[in-house]
């Protein structure tokens, strides 16, 4: 079986945290014999190639950041240019990854992509969902070894040619932080991410405050 | 009550016009800003990281940026995609980003960013084409949750006399 794949980013695929993660993710679909090809929409030269292979392939899998609760707009550009298939029977499915620790953080745009196949004249594969996802290219080799669990999802989506919502809100838990955690975050934590946040800022070249106000604040 | 009012329609667009004309006749005082030409958020972490508050791509953005602060309600005029709001508009409301820091704080028990600026936001939106409302209405929802401000809701442009300006 093969699997095209559309990643919806816009940061380049060398720093692209939805490309590491499907980097994970293909090897789990390809590990029984499967094929995957995918495609980077950040680089605006693969998209007629995208377009083509959309209009080929049946099984198909478009992964994205959130941006705002929703698909991005560079997204949304490429697929108000797909033509919907004519031909019934093709299969989309999503993998939305956001910053923000909670799943429930993810079902405004999970709700949208529920409805988005068919508009393509596609079948709803399902969604597979996952949050606390910023720091993926910050962490180390072996951190990032927890990237694993994409592998897992992309061996059971080979399996099931689809994902299952039940599996999917087990893998994307929590859906909302419990409450002890969210106490250590309102005491050190607050401190400890300024720390952390300042530390990365300065690596990238940062400067000034992070909660600088640049223009007039029209309180 | 100051409206900022910005559209993604062609200037000519007769729908456009009716519905921007409609809002400036209920506002004391309006400004229009065609945004039809901004460029998609490239993801770069720039306006939380590096510059904070400032975003790096230039493309004419930071006067809106800076029209959200002055103005007391921002209303925003789009065609409709695929059931949701086009592309040009998603690409406008990506571009918020500079508003809000790379800090969080927990709200309603969940995860918010910490705004940048004191003032409260107050956005709403007027769609012409075809779209549900309620999902635009929660879509809009959302993003007010997660901008710390107020939702003046989701219309489509039949309803522009509607919109709570």
């Amino acid at each position: 079986m093969k699997l095209t794949v559309i990643s919806g980013a816009a940061r380049a695929r060398s720093k692209s945290n939805t490309a590491l993660i499907l980097e994970n993710f293909c090897r789990g679909y390809e590990a029984e014999g499967n094929q995957t090809q995918t495609f980077y929409l950040s680089d605006r030269n693969q998209w007629e190639a995208a377009r083509a292979a959309f209009d080929a392939s049946d099984n198909l899998l478009i992964a994205l950041p959130l941006y705002v609760e929703n698909l991005p707009g560079l997204l949304l550009e490429f697929l108000g240019t797909l033509t919907p298939k004519r031909t019934p029977g093709a299969k989309l499915a999503f993998l939305v990854q956001g910053g923000f620790p909670e799943a429930s953080q993810l079902r405004c745009c999970e709700e949208y992509l529920e409805t988005l196949p068919a508009r393509l004249g596609c079948i709803y594969g399902g969604t597979l969902i996952k949050g606390n996802m910023f720091f993926l290219r910050l962490l180390s080799d072996k951190q990032q070894e927890e990237l694993r669990m994409f592998e897992t999802m992309g061996k059971r989506f080979a399996q099931l040619g689809r994902f299952d919502k039940d599996e999917v809100t087990l893998f994307a838990a929590p859906e909302y932080m419990p409450e002890t955690a969210l106490k250590v975050f309102r005491g050190p934590g607050k401190f400890f991410q300024r720390l952390v946040m300042n530390a990365i800022s300065r690596k990238m070249g940062g400067r000034g405050n992070l909660e600088a106000r640049p223009y007039k604040d029209g309180e | 009550m100051r409206l900022l009012i910005v559209s993604t329609l062609p200037e000519e667009d007769p729908e456009a016009r009716q519905v921007i004309g409609t809002l400036r006749a209920k506002a004391e005082e309006c400004r229009v800003i065609m945004a039809r030409e901004i460029r998609p958020c490239s993801g770069c972490n720039a306006c939380w990281l590096v510059t904070p508050g400032i975003c790096s791509i230039r493309d004419g953005y930071e006067e809106i940026l800076k029209a959200y602060l002055q103005y007391d309600a921002t209303v925003f005029v789009c065609g409709t995609a695929l059931g949701f709001a086009e592309y040009r508009m998603k690409n406008v409301i990506d571009r918020m980003l500079p508003l809000v820091t790379m800090l969080l704080t927990v709200k309603d028990g969940q995860m918010r960013h910490v705004m940048r600026y004191k003032k409260q936001l107050r956005w709403g939106l007027v769609y012409t084409g075809e779209a549900d409302e309620t999902y635009m209405n929660r879509w809009m929802e959302r993003v007010m949750v997660n901008a710390g401000g107020v939702c003046l809701g989701a219309f489509s442009a039949s309803r522009v006399q509607e919109v709570p300006v």
